[in-house]
């Protein structure tokens, strides 16, 4: 079958698939910042912390990801078939760059600039908002896009439990020994990973200040 | 735990396949080796499991085993190409989905399983045995509370609460020629929404938690009574009898003969409450099925 | 007339800093000199409270430190330290106005300001304002420095080895501006080295560190003339 030909027929369904993985994508990675900034911080303020929570996230890391939804699906409340337990999986994933990313972008903020924003009587939170973040801002995007793109990828797994997205192709090709249907769906999601990367490499060029 | 085991497997598979290439060069040395394979339930497994044992224990031949390897295409694609010898095929299966033939004629067992016979030797080569005895038919299936409430117990009860349900099923049945999409023009089936694709070991768990509220399961499968589950029936007749039997690539007989009787005293040796009964062993009480296939065989032919 | 610093008993640790005692008169230089490790840094942190002491008190120009909050405290202490601590990401202006956009003043009071400590520090405004630390040389980073350490019109001044990372050259420039500046300023200044030619230079009166004690406090003159044999093995190697 022509993959062309397939798009054309099928343009309503390749839509609503691109719409459910963009959705996935968009939710557990908005979420993981929404965690991992706040903690990443938190373990520059208590690095007694850092080997316990970054060990942790190196550890969830590791699991694979059917195995992940595996375990997620009998919990309650966020577990279950479907988009919720896929996000949970996917929020865990993209959890270890963006916190590892923000605590080693803050922590390498030179010593002797955040001295003299102490010195000078800025507060905790003047020096985190002016000089910390600001400074890290490049290497916490880089996390950020790492999470992004590897979320991409993971969350064509999701279809096996239920959540959509692009992987129902490619499971669907898998189940009918169908070339042209696994493609169907590993393109798209392929060409959403490289824009992802594109635009997020971007931003990181734009917004993050480096030296020349 | 369902899932959680299903999940497992199917992860399993994915190294399987990888360590697939490797093996099988190995294994083509040695000609002798029968490998037997599986689709990815646990019926399939079982099945081929009591098929490896009994070759083993008659013929003496190695067997290797290839289980969950995946749907019926992937195992249809697997013995075709030569990568398994040997599987458990449904004649139904290979009747509509393989074969891709029109709906048959009601409960015409006999000429679903003679049509597959001669279309497996003249397309691809390919030997049916006899049928085990019983018949695994899909079985829509509905948790038992809301069969009372709703006064379900036929597929055409359906359609009156239909649209406001949400369907569940597994990849291979919203594709095949004898399923989903057949099924619900048969019936006349409009559900709220597009049913929704999941593996196939986490539809029962899916049902039961609620997430959807009807689904395809599989008639001899021991989950639905231990989750409360009610088939409904199929009064319109949409599915073909569904008939286990061994299909084999035709130079494995020729390359061992002895193969062909040790599998015909499997013929009928199988009823419906028989694999039900493995079926639940393995699924609900989480018994192995190397021991239970040993098990059966010392029994039913000692 | 209060004076702009007062340190009474002051002590960190067991022997970091024991039992500190000075005063720095506003128009006043107070050069703590001392080899690596007696203390002077220490010391210098005790005051704007980047260490917390463990006895003593500090009077910031009559008002109890340990009264004020942290922030309010340091905002009227100017810091300048060897590695100067520029934000790389602020341009010139952003970083001399730093204090008093933290403090709240008007964009146009903050502006003029920075213009006018850019002209007291040598830097032409109109050609330095927008550029970034990367942009600038040692000597003029360390400028900027200085001139963001005074932009809230802070009573006093801690300098620690602010020329310490200089070229010679460089430093000798800076030292004779800062002379000249030390007079104009009225502050009271104090200011951290281990270079005697330095302190002898800048201070009105000179604190020899050792072993987080006060060895001597005297006059330049008085210090040339101590037999304090610290103060003797300071001169000899100047």
């Amino acid at each position: 079958m022509n993959l062309v030909q397939f798009y054309a027929e099928h343009s309503g369904e390749v839509l609503g698939l691109i719409g459910q993985h963009l959705y996935l994508v968009a939710i557990s990675t908005s979420v993981a910042i929404a965690v991992g900034l706040p903690v990443g911080i938190a373990l520059t303020r208590r690095p007694r912390w850092r080997g316990p929570v970054l060990g942790l996230a190196n550890v969830v890391q590791t699991i694979p990801s059917l195995a992940l939804f595996g375990f997620l699906i009998p919990l309650p409340l966020i577990g279950g078939i479907g988009a919720r337990t896929a996000v949970v999986a996917l929020v865990l994933y993209g959890l270890l760059p963006i916190v590892r990313n923000t605590y080693t972008g803050i922590t390498g903020v030179d010593p002797a600039v955040r001295e003299a924003g102490r010195g000078m009587g800025m507060t905790d939170r003047q020096l985190l908002l002016m000089v910390d973040l600001p400074l890290a801002l490049g290497v916490i995007l880089a996390g950020v896009r790492i999470a992004t793109v590897v979320n991409v990828g993971t969350a064509t797994i999701a279809a096996a439990i239920g959540a959509g997205g692009l992987g129902v192709y490619i499971f669907r090709g898998v189940a009918m020994v169908n070339d042209a249907l696994i493609l169907a769906g590993a393109l798209p999601a392929a060409l959403m990973a490289l824009a992802a990367d594109g635009l997020l490499g971007l931003a990181e060029r734009r917004l993050a200040w480096r030296p020349k | 735990m369902r899932g959680g085991r299903a999940d497992g497997r199917t992860g399993g598979r994915w190294l399987a396949v990888a360590g697939t290439a490797l093996l099988l060069a190995a294994a083509c040395g040695r000609r002798d080796r029968v490998v037997v394979g599986a689709k990815n339930f646990t019926e399939s497994d079982l099945l081929a499991e009591i098929v490896a044992q009994q070759i083993e224990r008659r013929t003496h031949l190695p067997v290797e085993r290839r289980l969950h390897l995946g749907g019926t295409f992937v195992c249809h694609e697997a013995i075709t190409s030569g990568r398994i010898a040997l599987y458990v095929e449904y004649t139904g299966t290979a009747y509509t989905a393989v074969l891709k033939r029109p709906p048959p004629p009601i409960a015409g067992a006999e000429s679903v399983y003679a049509t597959v016979v001669r279309d497996y030797a003249q397309r691809f080569g390919l030997v049916w045995g006899k049928p085990f005895g019983f018949d695994n038919t899909f079985a829509i299936t509905v948790r038992r509370r809301d069969a009372e409430r709703y006064g379900l117990r036929r597929i055409s009860d359906l359609a009156r609460v239909a649209p406001r349900w949400k369907a569940g099923f597994g990849y291979e049945f919203l594709e095949r020629a004898d399923g989903f999409r057949g099924l619900a023009r048969a019936y006349g089936l409009a559900f709220a929404a597009p049913p929704t694709a999941m593996d196939l070991g986490l539809t029962y768990r899916a049902l039961a938690d609620g997430n959807v509220d009807v689904i395809a399961g599989n008639s001899t499968d021991g989950q639905i009574e231990a989750l409360d589950l009610v088939a409904l029936e199929d009064d319109r007749h949409y599915f073909p009898p569904y008939q286990a039997a061994p299909v084999m690539r035709a130079g494995l007989l020729r390359l061992h003969p002895a193969i062909g009787p040790a599998l015909d005293e499997l013929a009928g040796k199988i009823s419906d409450a028989d694999m039900r009964r493995l079926n639940a062993e393995a699924d609900v009480r989480h018994r192995d099925i190397a021991t239970l296939a040993r098990d059966w065989l010392h029994a039913a032919l000692p | 007339m209060t004076p702009a610093l007062e340190v009474r008993g002051l002590r960190a640790g067991r022997v970091l800093v024991n039992d500190l005692s000075f005063t720095v008169g506003s128009g006043e230089t107070l050069v703590l000199l001392g080899r690596s490790g007696s203390g002077k840094t220490t010391t210098l942190k005790l005051i704007n409270r980047l260490l917390e002491p463990t006895a003593g008190e500090v009077h910031l120009a009559g008002e109890r430190a340990a009264d004020l909050p942290v922030t309010r405290l340091r905002r009227r202490i100017g810091y300048v330290i060897q590695e100067i601590g520029l934000f790389p990401h602020f341009t010139v202006e952003r970083n001399v106005g730093l204090v008093p956009r933290l403090e709240g003043w008007p964009p146009a009071r903050t502006a003029e300001r920075v213009r006018e400590l850019l002209d007291l520090v040598g830097l032409d405004p109109r050609q330095f304002s927008t550029r970034y630390p990367h942009q600038l040389s040692g000597g003029q980073r360390q400028r900027v420095g200085v001139a963001r350490a005074l932009a809230a019109d802070p009573p006093l001044l801690l300098l620690d080895e602010p020329f310490g990372a200089l070229d010679p050259i460089t430093r000798v420039e800076l030292q004779r501006e800062f002379r000249t500046l030390e007079g104009r300023l009225g502050k009271g200044v104090v200011f951290v080295t281990h270079d005697v030619r330095e302190g002898l230079l800048l201070g009105t009166r000179i604190g020899l560190m050792h072993e987080g004690r006060l060895a001597f406090l005297g006059t330049p003159d008085e210090f040339r003339s101590s037999d304090h044999p610290e103060c003797q093995a300071f001169m000899s190697a100047a």
